[in-house]
């Protein structure tokens, strides 16, 4: 409850927190810190310098190009993506799952960032990004670089961004208009905590792109390219939903926890994912 | 035979008792007024950390507390050393080698959980406090250790109590009419060799704190607490710090929900009173959630083997044998009347007349269980309800028509159970209609019928009682020697200098809205409204009326509580008589109290108001003829007694229980195949707790009490690593408290039995009985009906269902055997 | 000054009073709140964030206040819940809904409830459309032990209708 005693300094600029970050090892970025004050206040994470981004502009706005691209400071709160028409526009499945996070309290505070950083295998943006072909914009102090998401998911609490670096925002590429969706999660209780999650990304009829990605099983968001050859060149309609599961976390070793078994949690994961190429074959042009 | 009455209660139009009087102690909670421990503050105070241990089972080498007792701030430590020297041990209500187990306020010698306090550090700061704990370095040895309730008591498993030798607390065989008889009379038997209920916690949001001040000058301890039962802790701690028990005196005011959870913290409150003495300064403790989930209590877990039922071919269920094994937890608080405790509902709702348990009370490296809500009865209620449910199930009788030949009669009542327990009142097959009526039940098995691909649908009906107000003579059951035998609760009925009308009481609440529901039953005695009455908030032992058992628990506030406060006013309402018949020159038959004034019936000009009597007989009494003065003082002071006879205790038979409420619940589930994840569709409870003093209050507890339940039976279960003895779930985030978006609407009803032995007809009811527990069981069983799966556990999440259905079912969690 | 700590001065509008004071930068909002200013209404009920017990309003939102520093508050407008009712003076139509409904036992929630509605109310003061299983989830974030939620849901669907809503 008590948390160690910490610095704390709140930047004026992009500029200013980077260098902040650079400065010491034990720096860490605080964001909405739903999930890194817990940490501190478990004493499960050990940080001498919070560097508070929440109130630097340029972290926190949303934009929609003229092309279709999304892009998505780290700073927005799930609340502002929630309410954003930008990304009603976009991508109205990331607005679905920022209303269905958590709780009210929490999404006024947590970013997508944060959830993107923390990289937890339960948090639940990263495998909507991988499915995607998300990149992001890392800041540093060369400027920014752009990480697909394929490699910004690093390992369990790890991602791309280095030390003296810090998140600047995700951006979503327009999606083809022939493009389906599906994100499905399996929670213990409302809302609550996840055992498995599934987000799938499927282009055309027949098939030409399909992107099936597993969250809470492993450290980072795991693509499935067995069951992706599943589908790419298929009908939609002749997607065989049961071999695509059967495909599915073939050869993950799942872990097991007070909340399920290894053997649960496998199988949700082949459940998830066969719901979520159902959705996203019924969801055909309304990414 | 009882009259069962379906519309609103008692008295006429004029009587506050049956009305939903909106609560008195409202405005201070919604303006953030309350007066809990936490926001409390006493000059020159210090915090406390308790250090506890990381091991479930280990031997204490050594305890160094040199560096924390250094740093600048911190005021005082204590180890469990210094405590073995200050105190003596906590004494025990087991008999025989339990009765020897050595148990202190912190660790002594050897922890015995994960999460016992080993030491303790007194500070400025919360933080500091903290820090200060973490730099004692005590050195642990881990010891084998054992999680599991039954193997516990094999001759093999490691001894947590050395000084006794043994993980057997208590063992009894509880034996009623002739179960072999009936076992070989039966058309069938029923076999279910392993059934288990799990330990949760009803968690109340506020977690346990205290601020006490051990006064050096007057040697008195203070104490500010959220303890449910603070006289049940003095007679512990009296002995244990070799005081008077007198000198502890206890404040409480509000209280953020107990439900059982906050009696067993006395062992808290003396190491913090140590702390305070050592430091010559107050000390305060509030645990974090975390700390509480660990190191508080948990419910009782019970484990039943070997269970076999007797089924005449018409559906008539003789009883039943069973073995029971209750685990206890490291250390025995409050235990082992959960032993004996139980057996208020030997029979649930049913007319079983042959009933065979043989329990075992355990000890395991867990934290020791505290009564949680349906303490003791809720684990053996959901047990029977099991039973029928899969009796109905398995020799395919209809579960609503099995219930209602199997139930007791409303014309049987008051009911003799074999075990000597007499029940008051009830309808139980009115409250079942009215339950299957209020989920309109025909429409579910329609939609069973036709429940869409993936998804199964089932309906589970919950039958429980909710035993009110103990006879503590069931103690004797466990141990003869204890001294301990009926109940009481004491109320004080006062005048103040104007008249103004002052009750206050021996019980705690923690939400059940005393202050409203005394003042009602007092304004009725007195001819007032409640506004009128004022009803102090909380208990202070300096200032309160108690006995030995005083407290809110147990589901006897209705009776106990009431009943006192109604035998306080009356008290006063005759000495008002007594003042006024002189005052008015009236005869006393000739007076009534109404709208604060004393009258002559019939005659309004001859009347004085309730300031005048007070004036007479506290600034005025030389005025009073001497037979007056000398009879009243104003402040009366009542204890009710409930009509407890001493219990036998060789046979295990008499009453040990005074009122029998009950609840029936009924619980529609969807389950997702696939997943077995688990929604309800709809719910319905039907309470039936005698007279109801205030309806919507009643209603309030049903609700709680249905959310605990539905809490229990899909969310909340702690868990113990069986090779580490950690508890894998001691955080908010781990143990998922049930939420607003759990818990369904729930719909209600009720019935009014008034109970024939309580004297304003009321029953308490505030615990529930755990019925969403066993109607979910059953929902669960019923969705699964054509698999072959048993539910056999309480406790239901989704990789369990999911297990069920995905089962050989070639070896069945219940075997039929039929003549 | 510590050299693993940091000290900061704020300026925090709390219920409409501008306070400066000194908090070091690990103190939670919470303790800022009920410590340092002596507003006993908000709660702890937790220490992983997700009982609600403390929430408050900071710049018109909900948010848990144990899980935001006070530092981190500078600047901004909290309101707790004893900004509800003028002290002796009536409670608002939402305090008096939760009377009315029996939305509250033991109290303890009721503070971080009240504020999570309030804030709710202010984004939908039309609750008529709102489906029960929404609601419901809108209030997820504050647990209650004593009431089953039954009569809170009933209690802010009331105050919805009521005309006056908290501004």
């Amino acid at each position: 409850m008590l948390m160690a005693p910490v610095r704390y300094v709140r930047p004026d600029s992009v500029g200013d927190a980077l260098e902040a970050l650079e400065g010491e090892d034990g720096a860490r970025v605080l964001a909405g810190g739903q999930s890194l004050v817990n940490a501190l206040k478990l004493r499960a994470a050990r940080v001498e310098l919070l560097v508070d981004i929440t109130r630097l502009a340029e972290l926190s706005e949303i934009s929609l190009e003229p092309d279709g691209t999304l892009v998505v400071g780290a700073a927005v709160t799930y609340v502002e993506v929630e309410r954003s028409a930008d990304v009603a526009r976009a991508l109205p499945l990331l607005q679905h799952i920022a209303a269905h996070l958590v709780d009210r309290q929490v999404r006024n505070r947590g970013t997508v960032g944060g959830n993107c950083c923390l990289n937890d295998p339960l948090s639940n943006l990263p495998p909507l990004f991988v499915a995607i072909g998300a990149r992001f914009r890392i800041a540093g102090r060369d400027g920014l670089r752009e990480v697909d998401a394929d490699d910004f998911f690093t390992g369990p609490y790890q991602t791309a961004v280095r030390h003296g670096e810090l998140l600047h925002s995700v951006v979503v590429p327009p999606l083809a208009p022939d493009t389906g969706l599906g994100y499905q999660s399996l929670q213990l209780g409302a809302e609550s905590w996840a055992l498995a999650r599934a987000a799938v990304c499927l282009v055309g009829d027949p098939i030409s792109s399909a992107r099936v990605v597993l969250g809470c099983i492993g450290p980072r968001p795991l693509r499935q390219p067995d069951a992706e050859e599943r589908l790419i060149g298929r009908r939609r309609a002749d997607v065989d939903l049961q071999e695509v599961e059967r495909a599915t976390a073939v050869g993950i070793r799942a872990f097991g926890d007070v909340h399920a078994s290894g053997k649960y949690r496998l199988a949700m994961a082949k459940t998830v994912a066969g719901r979520a190429v159902a959705q996203a074959i019924g969801t055909e042009g309304t990414a | 035979m009882t009259d069962t009455l379906t519309e609103p209660g008692i008295g006429t139009g004029t009587s506050w008792q049956g009305q939903s009087v909106p609560r008195k102690e409202d405005g201070r909670y919604l303006r953030g007024e309350g007066a809990f421990v936490d926001d409390l503050w006493m000059h020159r105070m210090g915090y406390v950390y308790f250090l506890r241990s990381p091991y479930a089972h280990a031997r204490i080498l050594s305890i160094d507390v040199s560096k924390a007792a250094a740093m600048d701030g911190v005021y005082a430590t204590l180890t469990g050393e210094e405590v073995a020297e200050l105190t003596d041990p906590y004494f025990q209500m087991a008999p025989g080698a339990a009765n020897g187990m050595v148990d202190y306020c912190l660790a002594v010698g050897k922890a015995r959980f994960m999460g016992e306090p080993v030491a303790a550090v007194l500070a400025e700061t919360r933080e500091l406090a903290r820090d200060a704990a973490e730099a004692i370095e005590v050195v642990y040895e881990p010891l084998p250790l054992i999680v599991d309730g039954v193997a516990t008591a094999e001759p093999d498993a490691p001894v947590l109590h050395e000084e006794i030798g043994t993980n057997v607390a208590w063992t009894g065989l509880y034996d009623y009419g002739d179960i072999d008889w009936a076992l070989a009379q039966a058309d069938h038997v029923v076999r279910i060799p392993h059934m288990y209920f799990h330990r949760f916690s009803s968690t109340p949001l506020e977690c346990n704190a205290a601020l006490v001040n051990w006064d050096p000058g007057t040697d008195t301890i203070d104490v500010k607490s959220n303890i449910q039962m603070p006289m049940f802790a003095s007679m512990y701690m009296g002995p244990a710090l070799r005081i008077r028990s007198d000198r502890i005196r206890w404040e409480t005011q509000d209280i953020g929900g107990g439900f059982g959870i906050k009696i067993t913290t006395y062992t808290y409150i003396t190491a913090i009173a140590l702390l305070s003495r050592k430091a010559g300064r107050p000390a305060k403790w509030a645990e974090t959630r975390s700390e509480h989930l660990m190191g508080s209590g948990h419910g009782n877990e019970r484990t039943f083997l070997d269970i076999e039922v007797p089924v005449m071919a018409d559906g008539t269920i003789l009883g039943f044998s069973a073995r029971a094994f209750d685990d206890a937890g490291a250390y025995l608080r409050y235990e082992p009347l959960g032993a004996v405790i139980w057996s208020h509902v030997l029979v649930g709702c049913y007319r079983f007349k042959h009933v065979r348990v043989k329990y075992t009370e355990t000890l395991t490296n867990k934290v020791p269980v505290c009564p949680n809500r349906g303490y003791s009865r809720l684990q053996h209620l959901w047990m029977v309800e099991r039973i029928v449910d899969l009796v109905a199930h398995e020799l395919g009788f209809d579960p609503v028509e099995l219930r209602k030949r199997n139930y007791v009669q409303p014309e049987d009542y008051p009911y003799e159970v074999p075990n000597g327990c007499v029940y008051d009142s009830g309808n139980l097959p009115l409250s079942l209609d009215k339950t299957l009526a209020l989920i309109d039940e025909p429409k579910w098995r329609e939609r069973q019928r036709n429940a869409p691909p993936g998804k199964r649908i089932g309906i589970g009906i919950g039958s429980t009682l909710d035993s009110g107000t103990n006879n503590f003579g069931q103690s004797q059951i466990i141990n003869p020697q204890l001294p301990f035998t009926g109940n009481g609760e004491a109320a004080i009925a006062k005048l103040g200098f104007y008249g103004e009308i002052q009750i206050s009481l021996g019980t705690v609440p923690q939400g059940q809205s005393h202050e409203t529901t005394a003042a009602q039953v007092a304004a009725d005695v007195l001819g007032v409204s409640p506004d009128d009455v004022d009803v102090t908030a909380g208990f202070k032992s300096l200032q309160n009326a108690y006995v030995g058992f005083s407290g809110t628990y147990a589901s006897q506030f209705a009776v106990t509580g009431l009943n006192a406060v109604a035998g306080a006013a009356e008290m006063l309402k005759a000495e008002i008589l007594k003042i006024g018949a002189f005052a008015l020159g009236a005869a006393q038959s000739d007076l009534e109290l109404s709208g604060g004034m004393v009258q002559v019936v019939g005659d309004p000009e001859r009347a004085i108001p309730l300031a005048g009597i007070a004036n007479l007989a506290l600034a005025n009494v030389a005025a009073l003829p001497d037979e007056i003065a000398d009879t009243t003082s104003l402040t009366c002071r009542y204890v009710y007694r409930p009509p407890f006879e001493v219990v036998d205790t060789e046979r295990k038979w008499g009453n040990i229980s005074l009122t029998w409420a009950n609840q029936i619940h009924a619980c529609v589930v969807e389950i997702d195949e696939a997943t077995g994840q688990v929604t309800i569709l709809d719910y319905a409870a039907v309470d039936d707790c005698g007279i109801r003093i205030n309806p919507k209050i009643i209603e309030g507890q049903v609700h709680g009490a249905a959310a605990h339940g539905i809490g229990g039976a899909l969310h909340e279960s702690f868990t113990y690593d069986e090779e580490t003895g950690q508890l894998l779930n001691a955080t908010f985030f781990d143990y998922h408290a049930a939420t607003s978006a759990d818990i369904p609407h729930l719909r209600t009803d009720y019935v009014e039995s008034p109970s024939l032995t309580s004297p304003n007809g009321a029953k308490g009811m505030g615990e529930g009985g755990g019925a969403p527990l066993h109607a979910i069981s059953n929902a669960i069983q019923d969705a699964l009906a054509d698999t072959g799966a048993v539910v056999t556990h309480a406790f239901n999440p989704p990789e369990r269902i999911y297990e069920m259905l995905n089962a050989d079912h070639a070896v069945r969690g219940v075997e039929v055997v039929s003549r | 000054m510590n050299d693993d700590a940091t000290v900061h001065v704020v300026h925090v509008t709390v219920n409409g009073e501008e306070h400066e004071r000194t908090v070091p930068a690990r103190q939670l909002l919470v303790h800022f709140l009920r410590d340092t200013l002596g507003l006993r209404g908000t709660h702890i009920g937790c220490d992983t964030g997700n009982c609600g017990a403390c929430t408050v309003i900071v710049d018109g939102q909900a948010i848990k206040s144990c899980m935001v520093l006070a530092v981190q508050a500078d600047g901004l407008e909290v309101e707790t819940v004893e900004s509800l009712a003028p002290r002796g003076g009536s409670l608002n139509p939402l305090q008096q809904a939760f009377h009315e409904h029996h939305a509250l036992q033991c109290g303890y929630c009721t503070p971080g409830m009240l504020m999570s509605a309030t804030a709710m109310l202010r984004d939908n003061p039309d609750l008529s459309s709102m489906p029960d299983e929404e609601l419901r989830r809108s209030f997820k974030g504050n647990i209650c032990r004593c009431t089953g939620y039954e009569n809170i849901v009933v209690a802010v669907r009331a105050a919805a209708g009521a005309q006056e809503v908290t501004s």
